[in-house]
């Protein structure tokens, strides 16, 4: 197998956060790589770190010590805008609880990072009608966030994160707040993803998950106590170092 | 720092800022009724200020039109009936006898320089008659140089002249409204009106004066102000005519029967060559006339001075009003400030979104801003209107005069902005200032 560039590559790196008199150790030395492509499982009990480790993988939060390789960019000590460019350019976020705008119908609500990188209207309009369509809400553009179901909401969530077409889409608990069947389409749609080539991080505590995703990392205490293949076997669409699709390619027609 | 070169890429580019003020509408109407009651402050801050500049306006404009046409550079003196004589009242055939004597005036004329004309002026109520029709003038007697003096327009025909003062001829000069009472559908001049038993020639009409105020009306002094005539219907008539014709005494009506006044000139009009020497020549009119006269049966009317006081009075009542214009706005700036800084807690979680999807801190800055400002703008604008509207109203039903000008309503509104982007600033620095993941995790 070809040597790869990693997309995400962390290099002993620590959280420390004072809480009180104490000094918490959130992320005590972790290095990991992520290669294109992959489909990770971050899993562990809560306290163990996970959320802090999303946070720095979305660029939300910054490593107290080590260095964080995102795309080959070294983006640990970026400032606070760059770090918003970053987000916005490189990085798809989906919310368990959807985070969606209320005020925004779902085609404006897809186009928001678009707008952040100050696309033309018309061409975000564009790329808006097109994800909405591919995750099957064609019918529903104008509607507001509490005229849908939670399982479309977060259809919706997912086109808005493959809006700026980023190389890494990070997910909180994507299923978290879903019954199980809209669950189960959610994933459906994530290994379609993973399957057209795109690169997932799932950050989970749902043990079962381990069977879905192509790698697991357990995190205990701040440490990676644990870093296998998972359960999911299929061919991934680019197995060599091309740019992640374009996200016209990265679903097909449904 | 609050604003780099982001906000200026933002504020320079018209498609972000159409998209950031639909969707600052957009926010506002999700929340209708918080943000009519927000706007409402600076709605009512914004109205009141021009409301109440242009009624002050009005008010002083009025007024100062009125000093205006006493003349600047003149004193007027008058006579007044004493308040120590509500004896004659009581005694109905008694004849009051006060006011202005012509030694007075002579007295005058020989002491205090650089007077140039003295117009004495006698004043009576009668009634004048043209055929069926009457009208309860003002009858003035006085000199040919009397217009000029006090800013008074010949609309039609002609003042009278000095010939007809020295031979006492029979012609008037009827006030506008005077005429049109007694001639509605003829040219009045060249007709005769009659007074009592001695009809007058009408030489010519003038323009209707303002009054300076009910009381202080010429021949009014000592009237009631029950039976005060309709508008302002006044005859002039040679002073020498009417010294000839009417004699010294003069009869009233007052509430309790009949009065007889002898009095010889009811008003004298004093005219500086030096309009710097009005007040100096005031005093020292003042001066002779305190000698001469044991009780105070007569007033001084400077109205240079009045001029000078109109003024401070606009400009204390200005003074005040600025205050209670940048209070009220500032409270209405609280209550904006109040309600971002609700809005901003409330949308927390929006705001950690909209920075996950990679909203800089100038972007969440900028759109707070937009939104205080339509707040303020649209208050502003409502005021505006509110404020044109209420002038309007003021003078249609309590027929005061009101002057809006554009600059009342162009500085509200501008300060109504402003007021949002003040009062905006530091909610909107707190939304940007939130950790992005804090905000992501608020409930």
């Amino acid at each position: 197998m070809k040597k790869e560039t990693p997309i995400i590559s962390l290099q002993n790196v620590r959280k420390r956060y004072r809480m009180g008199d104490a000094i918490v150790n959130a992320l005590d030395g972790i290095t990991l790589d992520i290669m294109p492509g992959e489909y990770v499982a971050i899993m562990g009990a809560s306290g163990c770190g996970k959320s802090t480790l999303l946070n720095l993988l979305g660029c939300l939060d910054q490593p107290t010590e080590g260095d964080y390789l995102l795309g080959g960019q070294n983006v640990s000590h970026l400032e606070d805008d760059l770090l918003s460019k970053t987000r916005g350019k490189k990085l798809g976020f989906i919310f368990q609880s959807y985070n969606l705008i209320q005020q925004l119908t779902v085609l404006e609500n897809i186009e928001v990072p678009l707008y952040y990188q100050g696309l033309p209207p018309h061409e975000s309009r564009e790329i808006a009608v097109r994800l909405a369509t591919q995750v099957g809400l064609g019918k529903r553009l104008d509607h507001r966030p509490n005229e849908l179901s939670g399982g479309q909401q977060q259809r919706v969530a997912i086109a808005r994160s493959l809006a700026n077409d980023p190389i890494v889409i990070l997910a909180d608990e994507a299923t978290g707040n879903l019954d199980s069947k809209s669950g189960e389409e959610i994933l459906g749609i994530f290994e379609e993803l993973n399957r057209l080539g795109k690169t997932l991080i799932f950050v989970t505590h749902d043990p079962a998950m381990a069977n879905r995703v192509s790698r697991v990392i357990r995190l205990h205490d701040g440490q990676v106590v644990e870093d296998r293949p998972g359960g999911l076997k299929h061919k991934t669409a680019s197995p060599n170092p091309t740019p992640a699709p374009a996200p016209a390619e990265a679903i097909p027609n449904s | 720092m609050i604003f780099n070169t982001t906000t200026f890429h933002i504020l320079s580019n018209p498609r972000h800022l159409k998209r950031s003020i639909l969707l600052g509408l957009k926010s506002l109407w999700m929340r209708k009724l918080r943000s009519l009651l927000t706007a409402l402050g600076i709605v009512f801050g914004v109205s009141s200020v021009i409301a109440m500049l242009s009624i002050g306006e009005g008010a002083s404009h009025e007024a100062q039109l009125q000093i205006k046409q006493l003349g600047s550079q003149n004193v007027i003196i008058r006579s007044v009936k004493p308040s120590d004589s509500s004896a004659t009242e009581a005694a109905a055939t008694v004849i009051a006898e006060y006011g202005l004597t012509v030694r007075d005036l002579d007295q005058i004329r020989d002491t205090v320089p650089g007077i140039s004309i003295v117009v004495p002026a006698r004043a009576s109520r009668a009634f004048a008659w043209r055929y069926a029709r009457n009208a309860e003038c003002d009858v003035l007697g006085t000199v040919p140089w009397f217009p000029s003096m006090r800013n008074i327009k010949v609309t039609n025909g002609r003042f009278f002249s000095d010939v007809e003062m020295r031979n006492r001829v029979n012609v008037c000069v009827l006030s506008e409204s005077a005429a049109r009472q007694l001639f509605p559908l003829e040219s009045p001049v060249g007709k005769t009106v009659r007074l009592e038993n001695t009809y007058f020639r009408v030489i010519g009409i003038t323009a209707d004066n303002p009054q300076i105020s009910a009381d202080s009306d010429i021949g009014n002094n000592s009237a009631s102000d029950s039976d005060s005539p309709d508008e302002n219907f006044q005859m002039l008539i040679p002073l020498s005519t009417m010294l000839e014709r009417f004699g010294e005494i003069v009869f009233e009506r007052s509430a309790g029967g009949y009065t007889w006044e002898k009095v010889e000139l009811h008003e004298v009009v004093v005219k500086c060559e030096d309009p710097e020497a009005v007040v100096a020549n005031a005093n020292a009119i003042r001066h002779i006339l305190n000698r001469n006269h044991k009780t105070p049966d007569y007033e001084i009317i400077v109205p240079i001075e009045l001029l000078r006081q109109a003024e401070r009075t606009k400009q204390i009542f200005n003074i005040v009003l600025g205050s209670i214009a940048a209070i009220s706005l500032i409270v209405g700036g609280i209550g904006i400030m109040n309600i971002m800084l609700a809005n901003v807690t409330e949308r927390t979680r929006e705001i950690g979104v909209r920075r996950a999807l990679g909203a800089k801190r100038a972007d969440i800055i900028f759109q707070f801003l937009v939104e205080t400002v339509i707040l303020s703008g649209a208050g502003g604008i409502i005021g505006v209107a509110l404020g044109l509207a209420i002038p309007l109203l003021v003078s249609q039903l309590a027929g005061m005069t009101t002057i809006v000008g554009i600059g009342a309503p162009l500085l509200a509104f501008t300060i109504s902005v402003l007021t949002g982007i003040i009062f905006g600033i530091y909610p909107a620095k707190r939304a940007a200032d939130l950790n992005p993941v804090e905000a992501l995790r608020h409930e």
